[in-house]
C-alpha cells in the first residue's frame, strides 16, 4: 500500500471521530467568533469641525438648504445630514451646517464667525438664521454601527449598513449549526497541537477545510523542533500541496499531520485553473489554535486562503496583533479573519506552552 | 547603491567587503539570467557563509504546488541541509550568512529570514508587489521580538538590470511571477 492510500484512509477517518466528540466535550455557547477588521473599520469614527447655524424660523429651511448648498456644497460629507431637528427645550427648532471650519472664509477665531461673514446676503438671505457656533461632525462615512453610533451622538449621519459586519461585530454571524462546525474543525486542530506537543513540537494546530463540501483537506501541528520555518501554517499549506500531488516537506515522523486527496468532483472542476496557477487554497478555511506570525499570514496570501479562524491572539501576530496582513491594501489577495473560535481550549494550549519552556 | 541602516542590537562588526557583494551579486545575477534562458522566473538568489555558498535557491511554486516555495525558502532550507552535513551549529553559521538575491524578499521570505537570524541581506531591485523589506511593508526593523532578530538591507544593487530581466521574462507570460518595478529613489 503506497503512503497516499494510508493517508487517504487516515484523512477520511478524522471526521466522523471528531463528531463522536461533538455533544461531550464543550459547548459552542462558551466562545464566539469576532472579525478582525481593518484598521479603518474598527478604530473610532474621526470627527471634524464645522460650523453650524439655527435656524429660527421652519418656513424659511427647504430655501435656507438650497442656497446653502449651492454656496458650501460640502463634497466630502455627503454622509452627513444637512440639517438636525433639535429637542423640545431648544429655543429654535434646527439647525443647519453651513461649512468646514477649516473653510471658512476669514476666520482668525470663534468670535469672529458670524452669518455676515459666512454667508454674502446675495447669495443666502438671511431671514430665519440665528447665530453661528462650532460643532463636530464625522469627518468619514461610518463602515460599521458602532462607528455609526458614534457618530451620530455628533451629528445626524447617513449609514449604508452591511448586516454581515454587524452581525459579525456582535459575535451573531455563524448559527448554532455552523459553530457546532467550526468547533468540529477547531477541535481536530487542538489534537494536532497536543500531538504535536507530544513529538516535542510548540503546542500549535492548524486545520484546512473546504467549507462547500464540509471536508477536511489538512491537518497539521509545529514541527518547527525539526526545522525552524516548519510553522504549523507552512505545514498545513504543504499539506495541501500534497494532496494535490505537490508538496515539498516530509512528514514520515508525523502521523497525526494528514491530507486527504480531493474527491473526483472538485478535481474537475478546478484542475484547470490550478494547472496554470498553484494558489491550491483558494476557498479554503484555515482553523489554526493561535494567530499566525508574519511568515505564516503572507504564505496564506500567496496560497489564496479564503478564510482563516484562530483561536487565541499570539504577540508577534500579523492578523490582528501587530499587523493585519489580510487587509493590507497594496497585497493582491484579502481575506476575512475571525478570532475566539474555541478560544479556552487553545488558550489553554498556550498555558502548555508556557510550562513546557519553564522546564 | 543604498545602504539602509536598520539599527539593530546586533554589532556591526559583521559586514562583507564592496568587493565581496560585486563577487556574490554577479553569481546571483548569472543564475537569474540562467533561470531566464530556461524560462523560469529570472531571480537569483545566494547564501554566503564564510566565502560559500551554503544555499541556492530558485522559485519552486509550479513544481511543488506550494505557492510558498519562493528561492529564499529552497536556500534556506539548503542552508539548514548543510549545517547539518558538516555537523555544524546552524544558529551560529546563520548569524554570519548573507543573502544576496536579485529581487527585495516578500515578506514571508523576510519574516523567514529575521526567523532564522540571518543579519543581512543585499538585494537588487524592489518588488512593489510583495517586498517586505521595505517596498510593501518592512518586516527587517520592526518591533517584533518574538520573530527572530532584525536584519539590515542593501538595496537597489544593479537594480535597472533585475528590472529588465523581469519584464522581459513577462512578455513570454507567467502569471506565477513576483512583478516588481523600479522607483526612482
Ligand atoms: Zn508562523
Ligand atoms: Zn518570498
Amino acid at each position: 500500500m503506497s503512503l497516499h492510500n494510508v493517508k487517504k484512509e487516515a484523512a477520511e477517518d478524522m471526521e466522523p471521530q471528531s463528531k463522536r466528540r461533538r455533544s461531550s466535550e464543550c459547548d459552542s455557547d462558551s466562545w464566539a467568533a469576532y472579525p478582525v477588521l481593518s484598521d479603518e473599520q474598527s478604530q473610532e469614527a474621526e470627527l471634524i469641525e464645522a460650523i453650524a447655524v439655527p435656524i429660527t424660523n421652519k418656513k424659511e429651511t427647504s430655501r435656507l438648504v438650497r442656497e446653502l448648498s449651492s454656496l458650501y456644497p460640502l463634497p466630502g460629507l455627503q454622509h452627513i445630514k444637512r440639517v438636525r431637528a433639535c429637542k423640545p427645550d431648544s429655543p429654535h427648532p434646527l439647525e443647519a451646517v453651513v461649512c468646514l471650519v477649516s473653510d471658512a472664509p476669514h476666520i482668525d477665531s470663534e468670535e469672529a464667525i458670524s452669518v455676515d461673514s459666512l454667508l454674502p446676503s446675495d447669495r443666502v438671505r438671511h431671514d430665519g438664521l440665528g447665530e453661528p457656533f462650532v460643532v463636530k461632525v464625522p469627518a468619514c462615512p461610518p463602515l460599521t454601527r458602532p462607528q455609526f453610533e458614534l457618530a451620530s451622538k455628533h451629528w445626524p449621519t447617513s449609514f449604508h449598513e452591511d448586516k454581515q459586519v454587524t452581525f459579525a461585530l456582535r459575535g451573531e454571524l455563524f448559527s448554532p449549526p455552523q459553530k457546532a462546525r467550526m468547533q468540529e474543525y477547531m477541535l481536530s486542530a487542538v489534537a494536532a497541537a497536543r500531538a504535536g506537543k507530544e513529538s516535542g513540537m510548540e503546542a500549535i494546530g492548524a486545520v484546512v477545510v473546504d467549507p462547500k463540501l464540509e471536508k477536511v483537506i489538512a491537518v497539521a501541528h509545529d514541527c518547527r523542533g525539526d526545522h525552524p520555518l516548519y510553522h504549523a501554517v507552512m505545514v498545513s499549506i504543504d499539506l495541501v500541496a500534497k494532496g494535490q500531488g505537490g508538496g515539498a516537506y516530509s512528514f514520515d515522523k508525523y502521523p497525526a499531520c494528514q491530507f486527504a486527496l480531493p474527491t473526483s468532483n472538485s478535481t474537475t472542476e478546478t484542475s484547470q485553473n490550478e494547472a496554470v496557477q498553484p494558489y491550491i487554497c483558494t476557498g479554503y478555511d484555515l482553523y489554526v489554535t493561535r494567530e499566525p506570525c508574519v511568515m505564516c499570514a503572507m504564505a496564506l496570501v500567496h496560497s489564496r486562503i479564503g478564510r482563516v479562524f484562530y483561536g487565541t491572539s499570539s504577540a508577534d501576530g500579523a492578523l490582528g496583533t501587530k499587523y493585519k496582513i489580510h487587509t493590507q491594501k497594496d497585497l493582491n489577495h484579502r481575506f476575512e479573519v475571525f478570532r475566539g473560535v474555541l478560544s479556552k481550549q487553545c488558550e489553554h494550549l498556550n498555558g502548555l506552552e508556557y510550562i513546557r519552556k519553564l522546564k | 547603491l543604498c545602504r539602509l541602516d536598520m539599527g539593530t542590537e546586533r554589532e556591526q562588526s559583521f559586514h562583507p567587503s564592496d568587493e565581496e557583494i560585486q563577487r556574490w551579486m554577479a553569481s546571483a545575477f548569472d543564475m537569474a539570467k540562467d533561470a531566464l534562458e530556461n524560462g523560469e522566473v529570472p531571480v537569483g538568489c545566494l547564501l554566503v557563509y564564510n566565502n560559500q555558498v551554503v544555499g541556492k535557491g530558485r522559485n519552486d511554486v509550479n513544481e511543488t504546488k506550494n505557492a510558498t516555495r519562493h528561492a529564499e525558502m529552497l536556500a534556506l532550507d539548503q542552508l539548514l541541509d548543510w549545517c547539518r552535513h558538516s555537523n555544524v551549529d546552524a544558529g551560529s553559521v546563520c548569524e554570519r550568512t548573507v543573502l544576496y538575491v536579485t529581487v527585495e524578499p516578500c515578506i514571508m521570505c523576510a519574516a523567514a529570514l529575521r526567523l532564522l537570524h540571518i543579519p543581512l541581506v543585499v538585494f537588487g531591485c524592489r518588488n512593489e508587489r510583495f517586498g517586505g523589506c521595505g517596498s510593501v511593508m518592512d518586516v527587517t526593523s520592526a518591533q517584533l521580538p518574538h520573530t527572530g532578530t532584525a536584519f539590515q538591507c542593501v538595496a537597489g544593487y544593479r537594480a535597472e538590470e533585475a528590472v529588465e530581466m523581469l519584464k522581459t521574462f513577462y512578455k513570454q507570460e507567467n502569471p506565477n511571477a513576483p512583478k516588481p518595478r523600479t522607483r526612482k529613489d
